[in-house]
C-alpha cells in the first residue's frame, strides 16, 4: 500500500513551505503556516512509533503496579479508595491483555489510561499509609518517574522546544535494542 | 480523542455534580472560581471557537457609543495582531471626544478571551489591576472593560496601544520564552527589569481597588493554597490523561506549603516576552497580568528566574529572561524591594512553576486544541512539547534536589 505516510507527511510539508508559506503576506497566517510546518514536520518522526510507545507503556505500567499492588495489599480497611482501587487493579491486571501488542491501538491507550488513573489515585491517598508503606512505594515509583522523564522528553525532542534536545536519547533508542522493542522483563 | 474512562468522559462533558465536586475540592479566589467554573458549563454545550470576525467592527462600534454617549464617534482600521497565545487581539483607531472637549483620534488594543483560553482569566481582574499599577510602573491605559459575554461575544478589555518592541531582532524562541537580548539591550533593559519588579511588589495593594482579587491573611498560607489550588484544580478540570508525576508533586506541594508573611502583587508571568521597550531603551509597558493574584513575592522571582525562560549569553551563563546572571537578579532585587529573599521557598516556587507551567502547556493547550476552542489550535498542540519539558524540570526538582534543600524547607516549615 502506498505511498507511505512519511511520503504524504513530507510531501505536504515541502508543499506549505515552498510554496503557500511565500505566497502569503498576512503575518498571522505566515506564523500559523509555520506551526503546521513545523507539525507535520513532527509526525513524520513519530507516527511509524506511536503503537510501540504505548505497547512499552503498557507493559511498565503493568510492571509497577503488579509491585505496587503487592506492596499495599491489606494496607487500608476494604471500604478505603486505595483498597478499591488495588481490587480494580488486580482484576485488571489478571484477566489483563498479554496479548496487547495482537490489539487495537485504542485498546491499548485505554488500558494505559486506566492504569494511570489508578497509579494517580494511589499517589494521591500516600499520605495516608503507614510511614514504611509510604517510603517503600516511594522507593518504587522514584526509577519509574525517572525513565518516564526521560521518555516523554525523547518523544518531543523533534519538536525542537529543548534547549538539552543533546543530553537526551533518541526516541528509537529508547524504543528498541537489537532491532526490537524494548520490553523490560518479558521473554 | 476517544473517551476510555468515566473520568475523561466527565472532563470532556461536566455534568452539574461532578462541577461541584471539582469546585469543592480546590478552593480558589472568587473571582477564578467564576471563570473556571463558567469554562466548564461551556465546555457541556461545545462549539468551535469562531474566528470569522466579520462583524465585530460593527458590535465593537455599537458598545463604544453606548459607553461613550457618543453617537458620532469613528471606528477605523480593525485589525488582528498575530501572536498571544491566550487572547485574541486587535488593533483599532477610535476618534471620540475626551474628557477636555477635544476631538481626538487614539490607536487602542482589544484583547478579548476565546472560547476556551490556554489560561482561563478574568477580564475585569486584569482591568483592575492595571489600573492599580497606573504610575506605579509603565502598564497600557485601560480604557474600557465588559467582563461578560454580552457586548461582543466574549469577555474584553480595550487599552491603549503602546508602539514598541517585545522581541528583539532575531531573538525569537518558542513562544516569547527564552529570549536573546544582545549586550547592548542587557545593559539599558536589565536594571529596569528589576526594578519594576521589585516595584510591583512594593505598591501598596491594600489601597487599590482590587475588589475581585481575594485578600489572603498575612502570616498564613492561605495566598499559595490559592495559588497551588487554581492549577491543581485547572489540571483536573483539562488535562486529557492522568499523570503520576503532576499527581506526586500537587502532593508534595500541599506538604511543603511556606507561610507567607507578606503578601504583595504577584505578576504572574514576570518574563522576556512580557515587557516592551522603546529605541532609547526604556520600558515602556509591563504586558501580560492575567495571572497576577496577591501572593509571595518568591513565586514571582522563582518563575522569572527559572531556567526554561531564561538564555545562555555568549560565554554559556544562563541569564534570567536572557538580561542578567540568577545571583545578580536576586541581589539587585534585594536591593530594590527591600524584601528578603529565602532560598528554601525559591526551591518550593521552583517546583510549583514547573507544575504551573506544566498544567499549562500539557493539561489546558491540549484541551483547549482537541476542542478546538481557540484560533491557535495548530500551535497548542505544538505546545505540549513544551509541557514535556516542564514535567522533566518537576521531575528532577522532586528527585534531584539537594537534600539540603529539602531539610531546610522542613525545618523552616515543619
Amino acid at each position: 500500500m502506498g505511498p507511505e505516510m512519511s511520503q504524504f507527511l513530507s510531501g505536504m510539508k515541502k508543499t506549505m513551505e515552498q510554496v503557500v508559506m511565500p505566497n502569503l503576506t498576512d503575518r498571522f497566517a505566515q506564523e500559523q503556516a509555520g506551526i503546521v510546518a513545523a507539525t507535520l514536520g513532527f509526525l513524520e518522526q513519530i507516527h511509524d512509533k506511536v503503537f510501540h510507545y504505548e505497547l512499552l507503556e503498557n507493559h511498565l505500567y503493568k510492571n509497577l503496579l503488579g509491585e505496587v499492588v503487592a506492596l499495599l495489599d491489606g494496607a487500608t480497611p476494604p471500604q478505603h479508595e486505595v483498597a478499591v482501587t488495588l481490587v480494580a487493579l488486580r482484576t485488571q491486571l489478571a484477566t489483563g491483555n498479554s496479548d496487547a501488542h495482537l490489539r487495537p491501538y485504542h485498546f491499548v491507550r485505554g488500558a494505559n489510561e486506566t492504569m494511570k488513573e489508578h497509579l494517580c489515585t494511589l499517589i494521591r491517598n500516600q499520605p495516608e499509609l503507614p510511614a514504611p508503606l509510604r517510603e517503600s512505594f516511594d522507593a518504587l515509583l522514584r526509577p519509574f518517574f525517572r525513565e518516564l522523564e526521560v521518555r516523554e522528553r525523547a518523544w518531543v525532542k523533534p519538536l525542537g522546544f529543548d534547549a538539552k534536545a543533546d543530553e537526551l536519547p533518541d526516541i528509537d533508542e529508547l524504543l528498541y535494542r537489537d532491532g526490537k522493542l524494548r520490553l523490560p522483563g518479558a521473554l | 480523542m476517544t473517551v476510555h474512562t468515566p473520568t475523561q468522559r466527565l472532563r470532556a462533558t461536566p455534568t452539574a455534580d461532578w462541577i461541584a465536586a471539582i469546585r469543592a475540592r480546590f478552593p480558589v479566589e472568587s473571582h477564578l472560581d467564576e471563570v473556571l467554573t463558567r469554562k466548564l458549563e461551556n465546555r457541556a454545550h461545545p462549539a468551535e471557537h469562531r474566528t470569522d470576525f466579520d462583524n465585530l467592527a460593527e458590535r465593537l462600534g455599537t458598545y463604544l457609543r453606548r459607553v461613550t454617549g457618543q453617537p458620532d464617534l469613528e471606528l477605523a482600521r480593525l485589525a488582528r495582531l498575530s501572536g498571544g497565545a491566550s487572547k485574541e487581539q486587535f488593533t483599532f483607531d477610535l476618534t471620540w471626544r475626551q474628557d477636555d472637549g477635544t476631538r481626538a483620534t487614539r490607536k487602542l488594543i482589544l484583547r478579548m478571551d476565546p472560547s476556551e483560553s490556554i489560561v482561563e482569566t478574568h477580564r475585569l481582574r486584569e482591568a483592575q489591576l492595571l489600573r492599580a499599577m497606573w504610575g506605579e510602573v509603565p502598564v497600557p491605559e485601560v480604557l474600557w472593560v465588559d467582563a461578560t459575554p454580552a457586548s461582543l461575544g466574549h469577555p474584553f478589555l480595550i487599552a491603549g496601544f503602546l508602539e514598541g518592541t517585545v522581541q528583539p531582532e532575531g531573538g525569537k524562541k518558542a513562544s516569547g520564552l527564552g529570549m536573546y537580548f544582545e549586550p547592548r539591550l542587557r545593559d539599558g533593559l536589565k536594571d529596569q527589569f528589576v526594578r519594576h519588579l521589585a516595584r510591583i511588589h512594593t505598591v501598596d495593594w491594600r489601597n487599590r481597588d482590587l475588589s475581585s482579587y481575594d485578600r489572603p491573611e498575612p502570616g498564613t498560607v492561605q495566598g499559595n493554597a490559592w495559588s497551588l489550588g487554581v492549577w491543581e484544580r485547572v489540571w483536573h478540570e483539562d488535562t486529557l490523561e492522568a499523570h503520576p508525576i503532576l499527581e506526586y508533586a500537587a502532593d508534595w506541594l500541599k506538604r511543603n506549603m511556606p507561610v507567607v508573611e507578606h503578601p504583595v502583587v504577584v505578576h504572574g508571568d514576570y518574563r522576556s516576552g512580557n515587557f516592551m521597550y522603546t529605541d532609547d531603551l526604556r520600558i515602556n509597558a509591563v504586558l501580560d497580568w492575567e495571572l497576577a493574584h496577591i501572593g509571595d513575592h518568591h513565586e514571582d522571582l522563582s518563575y522569572t528566574a527559572s531556567e526554561i525562560l531564561g538564555c545562555p549569553d555568549d560565554s554559556g551563563t544562563l541569564l534570567v529572561s536572557g538580561l542578567l546572571p540568577r545571583a545578580e537578579f536576586l541581589a539587585r532585587y534585594r536591593d530594590y524591594s527591600g524584601l528578603p529573599v529565602d532560598e528554601g521557598k525559591l526551591f518550593y516556587f521552583d517546583v510549583l512553576n514547573a507544575y504551573k507551567m506544566a498544567v499549562i502547556a500539557v493539561a489546558t493547550s491540549l484541551r483547549t486544541a482537541h476542542g478546538r476552542r481557540t484560533h491557535l489550535d495548530a500551535m497548542m498542540n505544538l505546545l505540549s512539547g513544551f509541557g514535556y519539558i516542564s514535567i522533566s524540570v518537576l521531575q528532577r526538582l522532586l528527585d534531584d534536589a539537594p537534600s539540603a534543600a529539602r531539610r531546610d524547607l522542613r525545618k523552616q516549615f515543619g
